[in-house]
């Protein structure tokens, strides 16, 4: 389109660039947490090429709440999906592991629904106050 | 404030689908990006509560190691605690690396612990206020690495949010009412296009009959 407002251009880049943002920290591979814990700087491969550095303590802490076996079977980080508009999340549980370490989290009995976790905006504070490294946000294209 | 309209070269149907298609896309993105808002005011608040927390405790801790430092200065005198501190400097070893908050890049800082247990003074020939002492000012500065990751990531936080908020203020108050008003206007349009036409027709039909 020919006649455009004045600053459209510029605001569309900004946009653009909004959009490749918003997800590219996503981790390329999540890892496990026992190979984590074996690692001297453990971190994971953001889908930009940067690494996102965990906090050992609290891999430690989640180690601490799981059993070797579940250790393996945790991989990190985990993955937040915010919903659009609306106040509700999801922490993505694609195992026993994960549910278990945010029922521990949240102090409460959680069960998944297809693989998810539905939690609420003060749940979330709780989580991330918690597991600020090994937890990362995921904002879903579709609306 | 009066609602800016997009100039179209041509007010034509494909005009107005791909409009309509800009303002689909333009609500979606408004809302991904209402969401990464809330986010990060969310994420910012959470450090701004843990950067004032880290604050307080490194001013308590400074205040009880200097407190501790005096009363061991006093036991020991000090020349004697200079003696015994010269042997024990050692490097400090920081591991540095990058956190992503909701695509922000955001510092990560950990104090890499030095051998437990291992002190570089005589323990014999001092006492344990020396050991106190010693161990707050391993506190402090673990509190002073949190403190300072902490305090940049409340800075680049607090730098996106205002980016961020800008975006979401140009797509709700300026492209998605332009969008809105210049479809309106396109079906205005239409419309007396419409009108137009019918008229015509309705002229020709009585110059026909005419005849």
């Amino acid at each position: 389109m020919s006649g455009e407002l004045p600053y459209e251009r510029l605001l569309q880049e900004s946009l653009k660039h909004e959009l490749k943002v918003v997800n590219a920290h996503l981790p390329v591979e999540q890892k496990p947490l026992s190979d984590l814990l074996r690692e001297e700087y453990p971190h994971v491969v953001c889908k930009d090429g940067t690494t996102h550095l965990f906090r050992r303590k609290e891999l430690e802490y989640l180690a601490g709440l799981l059993d070797a076996e579940e250790q393996g079977a945790l991989r990190l980080p985990l993955l937040i999906e915010v919903g659009a508009g609306s106040g509700e999340m999801a922490v993505l549980c694609p195992g026993e592991a994960a549910a278990k370490v945010i029922a521990c989290v949240l102090d409460m009995t959680v069960e998944p629904k297809q693989g998810r976790v539905t939690i609420y905006r003060p749940q979330l504070a709780v989580i991330r106050r918690q597991l600020r490294t090994t937890t990362q946000y995921i904002f879903p294209p579709r609306v | 404030m009066p609602q800016q309209v997009v100039k179209v070269t041509r007010p034509t149907k494909i005009e107005l689908i791909r409009l309509r298609r800009r303002l689909a896309l333009a609500a979606r993105i408004q809302k991904i990006v209402k969401d990464r808002v809330s986010i990060l005011i969310l994420e910012f608040l959470q450090i701004a509560r843990q950067t004032v927390d880290a604050k307080r405790r490194l001013l308590d801790e400074f205040a009880e190691g200097y407190r501790t430092l005096s009363i061991t200065a006093g036991y020991h005198g000090y020349i004697a605690l200079e003696k015994e501190l010269a042997a024990s400097e050692r490097d400090l070893g920081i591991a540095a690396g990058l956190r992503n908050v909701g695509g922000v890049r955001i510092p990560a800082f950990e104090l890499k612990e030095a051998e437990p247990g291992v002190v570089s003074y005589s323990l014999a020939d001092t006492s344990s206020w020396l050991d106190r002492t010693a161990e707050l000012s391993q506190t402090c500065l673990e509190t002073i690495v949190e403190l300072a990751e902490l305090q940049r990531s409340l800075e680049l936080l607090g730098r996106e949010i205002n980016r961020t908020k800008r975006i979401l203020n140009a797509l709700e108050y300026l492209i998605i009412p332009a969008l809105t008003a210049t479809i309106k206007y396109l079906y205005m349009k239409f419309e007396e296009r419409d009108r137009e036409e019918r008229a015509r027709l309705k002229r020709v039909k009585v110059l026909l009959e005419r005849k």
